[in-house]
């Protein structure tokens, strides 16, 4: 009888064993992201496929159609009621919450693994020398246009060699002979009415980042690297407003602000109007490959214009752990996971990322695996792949960064984009009005 | 016996009031209060900084004034058009033409969809290159506007679609003119007076406790404009369709300045009364209620 | 003489008609020719006036595009608790107000009213942060519970009406021993319809259409209503403008549908309760 009840109890046990060691491999993850339907799907693959090969975890997806200032305020509304993601994008003041600890520390996981060579230096974002955040992915400018409509203006296509790109005023002539009017007359003709455009040179995204390759190519800069200064109102950088000011102003290549940007008043698609013909050229982000792979029409790469040398810009979300995550280790397997491309090979090879990972760039067997894909045209390797050596970012720890930009640097460039002031007026006025603001207070570090 | 029962069952109806007044108006008022003294970014601990917030909105906050302007001069640009364009509606559908049901649903549409399709089909109608408005110009001969991206040109824009969601307004005088007595326009007709006339002595001073209501909903909403230029500008261009509730909505969310935008809703309110109790006090001069003496 | 006057102001009154109608249809034409178009064709140039081959499909791709069925039944399910919450607080308290004589009554109606001038960005912040405290935030309870609560406009609008009512009915009831629940439900209710059918409408129109509590309160996209959904389409990289608009038509849809047919007791509440007061 006694050894019955043993032997029973010995199966209970184990029963409870078993149970127990299900119900603790049910780990439940939520990954916060943002962009376009297209990434939406892209994302939401990955996350099934790390589902797959970690059985016992799931991941909710929270996609968000938003990004920039109200996908922050999302954040700020989550963290007061504790409804944070484990794993998730961040957008703007990353150093504040950074500073008030609501980043995992990765560099535990990322020391233990040996990874931290393996991906471009860029990669890490550091506070107090502990790594708080990763960037998601290796992003950059790119200059798109549409072949058939420069075959048919009868245009030399741009070159694809970043190094030996043509220079601003290059450009510039080739969009002023790409843009006509009703009457089939081009910019600086006797009887060209811009008010009636059927094609427009270019369109080149302005919001903040998008300027920057320019200002750097100048030589010019916004903050000094201290964070201690600003530079706008350099004869470099104000050079280079002043010449995205004259696309729209003074050689008219260009439609009338708010017409087609990002977060613009009428969110008219720049990439519908290429395709369409309606614009020559794009210069965008190259995250847009993704929504162009499933478009029908010759795209083309080209190299970005250069002012005086050639420049790239790296930019990026940050992938970061909140603190906040009950399952850090399971937590850090998702983000490992978003950040090795041999896993999530979808997201590279259909055009919305570049890789993190420095070997995806010289190793021939691993740029096999993701460049020459329908979504990378010809060119791409040249253009962009290649000008990510020289790519720069613009640094996140900034302090006041985001104030500065939205409230003073941007309502001047507002005015200088409508021709309303010189890009040398604008910037001396916010210049100066951020020197006396108190805002410009150094580094997060 | 029944003073202490009705008393009883008065508060007990009235309950769901006097607690929501408690609940929703008199504790967020009093936590605003509490709040405008303090620096708070919802992350870090709340510190206390007196009336520094208020020094820094007076004498700092150059985009403060900003907003206070852009919200004046939309209410002071919007309110009498939009009180004179529904008024002039609801004369036009209280009269007897066929198919006035039609006529009334088609006026009173804007209203019935969520602001955030009128809002995406006006930023559409506005756009400079490809919008129905523009064309429109276009085809007839007339320049071309530049609309919400002109920062002269982004308030009036903003003005113009505010007079197509006039329904409600709408609505309110057609159910107030309905309730003229037939006698007195009869009596006036029959004296010879026209339609001119018609309306200055009997309609309008009829209505003016209608007009009144209405001015007065239409002055407080009008200083809350907060949904469209947040989704059709975001404030710009070059802050010129930065209204005040955007500027605090900003505040809140974007840069976190909880006890900032606290301070700042604290100031809206009191210039809310301040204009209500100006509306109010001049009401005395032309507004009659039914049994005044004209 | 009478028969000419009249002409002339029939003539102006079509005319002008006419004119509005333009304006204030028009762009709902706009909208449904947009909607039936593909993306490239919105924008295209020369204009599409009208589609050729119109893409129905549009109002098919867009249930798959966001799960509009979800922000159809969230919407919904909004409106049919909100309406339940308006009817319940408003007719008791507007009941009481308007025939309960009982102490401190004008005080509470006076700041009833009082709270129409406060503007709703001034509680909109502390009722959010109250609401983080209860931990209602990401949830439905903030946008449902405050309906139960009394609302100053209706509140108002019931008032003037159940004051139109004659007392006699009411005494009546007392002689044969009703209570006021009794007066309440059995006779006052009924007679007010006009007056309860305004308030029904305008909280569902409300309710149907609100953007700004979905937009604070809702962070799980699970949870969205159509506003916020319609609004997802209008991302800051992709903008759908197509099936935006056959959204957009199918969320107006039922409204207009529910306003042809009753605005004429709509108009009849408003008249009934009473606006001149």
């Amino acid at each position: 009888m006694k050894k019955g009840f043993a032997v029973v109890a010995a199966l209970v046990l184990q029963v409870c064993f078993i149970v127990a060691g299900l119900s603790a491999e049910n780990i439940k993850l939520s990954f916060m992201f943002w962009g376009s339907p297209a990434e939406d799907t892209a994302i939401r693959k990955a996350l099934k496929d790390f589902e797959a090969a970690n059985p016992g975890i799931t991941v909710t997806p929270l996609f968000a159609t938003y990004s920039g200032a109200e996908y922050d305020a999302k954040m700020k509304a989550m963290s007061e009621s504790d409804t944070l993601p484990d794993v998730g994008y961040f957008g703007g003041q990353f150093y504040d919450y950074a500073s008030n600890n609501f980043f995992l520390d990765m560099t535990p996981y990322v020391t233990k693994e040996g990874i931290k060579n393996d991906y471009l230096p860029q990669t890490w974002i550091m506070y107090q020398n502990k790594i708080v955040g990763a960037y998601t992915a290796a992003e950059s400018q790119v200059v798109y246009y549409n072949k058939k409509v420069l075959q048919d203006a009868g245009v030399p296509l741009p070159p694809t060699d970043y190094a030996k790109s043509w220079t601003w005023a290059q450009y510039v002539d080739v969009w002023k002979k790409l843009t006509i009017d009703k009457n089939n007359k081009h910019p600086g003709e006797a009887g060209f009415d811009p008010k009636k455009v059927v094609r427009f040179g270019v369109n080149h995204e302005m919001w903040n980042q998008m300027l920057l390759p320019q200002v750097w190519s100048n030589g010019g800069d916004i903050f000094s690297a201290d964070g201690k200064q600003i530079l706008i109102d350099s004869p470099a950088t104000i050079q280079v407003i002043q010449d995205f000011a004259d696309l729209r102003n003074k050689y008219m290549v260009m439609s009338s602000p708010g017409l087609t940007e990002y977060n613009s008043t009428s969110k008219v698609d720049p990439k519908v109007l290429l395709q369409n013909g309606q614009i020559g050229f794009y210069v965008s982000g190259q995250w847009e490959l993704l929504d162009f792979a499933g478009m029908d029409f010759p795209l083309g790469i080209g190299a970005l214009p250069i002012h005086k040398n050639p420049a790239q810009l790296y930019v990026s979300g940050i992938n970061v752990i909140f603190k906040a995550t009950k399952n850090p280790d399971a937590a850090w397997k998702l983000q490992k996971w978003m950040m090795t491309p041999d896993k999530t090979l979808d997201l590279y090879s259909k055009g919305l990322w570049m890789p993190t990972k420095a070997s995806w760039y010289t190793s021939k067997a691993d740029l096999d695996k993701w460049v020459p894909t329908k979504a990378h045209p010809e060119g791409f390797k040249a253009a962009v792949l290649d000008s990510m050596k020289i790519a720069r970012v613009m640094p996140p720890n900034v302090r006041n960064a985001d104030q500065i930009w939205s409230e003073f640097i941007n309502p001047e460039l507002d005015l200088v984009w409508l021709g309303k002031q010189t890009a040398e007026q604008g910037m001396k006025k916010a210049a100066d009005k951020i020197r006396k603001s108190g805002l410009l207070t150094g580094l997060w570090n | 016996m029944t003073f202490r029962k009705d008393s009883l069952w008065g508060w007990l109806f009235c309950l769901p009031l006097a607690l929501g007044l408690t609940i929703w108006v008199a504790f967020p008022l009093g936590v605003a209060v509490v709040m405008s003294l303090f620096q708070w970014n919802m992350i870090s601990p709340a510190v206390f900084i007196g009336l520094g917030n208020f020094d820094f909105m007076f004498f700092k906050d150059h985009l403060f004034w900003n907003s206070l302007w852009v919200m004046f001069y939309y209410t002071l640009l919007s309110v009498p058009l939009q009180l004179v364009t529904a008024f002039g509606l609801a004369l036009m559908l209280n009269t007897k033409v066929k198919g006035m049901g039609v006529f009334r649903t088609i006026f009173y549409l804007p209203s019935l969809i969520p602001v955030i399709v009128s809002t995406a089909l006006w930023m559409w109608l506005f756009n400079p290159q490809y919008g129905l408005f523009n064309l429109f110009l276009d085809a007839v001969g007339l320049p071309t506007q530049e609309w919400l991206t002109n920062p002269d040109m982004v308030i009036p824009s903003l003005v113009l679609m505010s007079l197509w969601s006039v329904g409600n307004i709408v609505i309110i005088f057609l159910a107030g003119l309905q309730g003229i007595p037939k006698e007195l326009e009869e009596a006036v007709t029959v004296d010879g007076g026209g339609a001119w006339h018609r309306l200055r002595h009997v309609i309008l001073p009829f209505m003016s406790p209608v007009i009144f209501y209405n001015l007065v909903m239409g002055v407080i909403a009008g200083l809350q404009i907060f949904t469209q230029p947040y989704i059709m500008t975001n404030g710009g261009p070059a802050n010129a369709s930065l209204t005040y509730v955007l500027h605090l909505y900003k505040q809140a969310f974007q840069f976190s300045k909880m006890g900032y935008a606290n301070a700042l809703a604290l100031i809206l309110l009191i210039l809310t009364m301040v204009l209500s109790l100006i509306v109010f006090k001049s009401s005395n001069r032309w507004v009659y209620y039914e049994g005044d003496k004209k | 003489m009478t028969g000419h006057r009249f002409r002339w102001s029939r003539f102006w009154a079509y005319a002008l008609l006419l004119l509005g109608t333009v304006f204030y249809l028009g762009p709902f034409l706009w909208q449904l020719r947009s909607s039936i178009l593909p993306l490239s064709g919105v924008f295209a140039y020369p204009v599409v006036w009208w589609p050729e081959e119109p893409q129905w499909k549009n109002y098919l791709d867009i249930f798959a595009i966001i799960p509009f069925g979800t922000y159809y039944f969230n919407t919904v399910f909004l409106v049919v608790w909100n309406i339940v919450g308006t009817l319940i607080s408003n007719v008791c308290i507007a009941f009481a107000l308007a025939r309960i004589p009982f102490k401190g009554r004008n005080v509470l109606f006076a700041l009833s009213i009082g709270t129409l001038m406060i503007p709703t960005a001034v509680t909109m912040i502390p009722t959010y942060i109250e609401w983080s405290w209860l931990g209602g935030l990401n949830s439905f309870w903030p946008l449902i519970v405050p309906s139960f609560f009394g609302n100053a406009f209706f509140i108002f609008l019931l008032v003037q009406f159940f004051r139109s009512i004659p007392r006699e009915y009411d005494e009546a009831a007392f002689v044969d021993g009703a209570g006021y629940p009794q007066i309440l439900l059995k006779l006052i209710v009924p007679m007010a319809q006009p007056a309860i059918a305004v308030v029904v409408i305008f909280t569902f129109l409300n309710t149907w259409n609100d953007f700004m509590g979905p937009l604070f309160y809702l962070n799980d996209s699970k949870l969205f209503t159509l506003a916020l959904g319609l609004k997802s389409l209008l991302s800051s990289y992709n903008s759908y403008w197509h099936l935006l608009m056959a959204g957009a038509t199918l969320v107006s849809l039922p409204l207009i549908i529910v306003f042809f047919f009753a605005q004429k007791s709509f108009i009849e509440g408003l008249t009934a309760g009473g606006i001149k007061g």
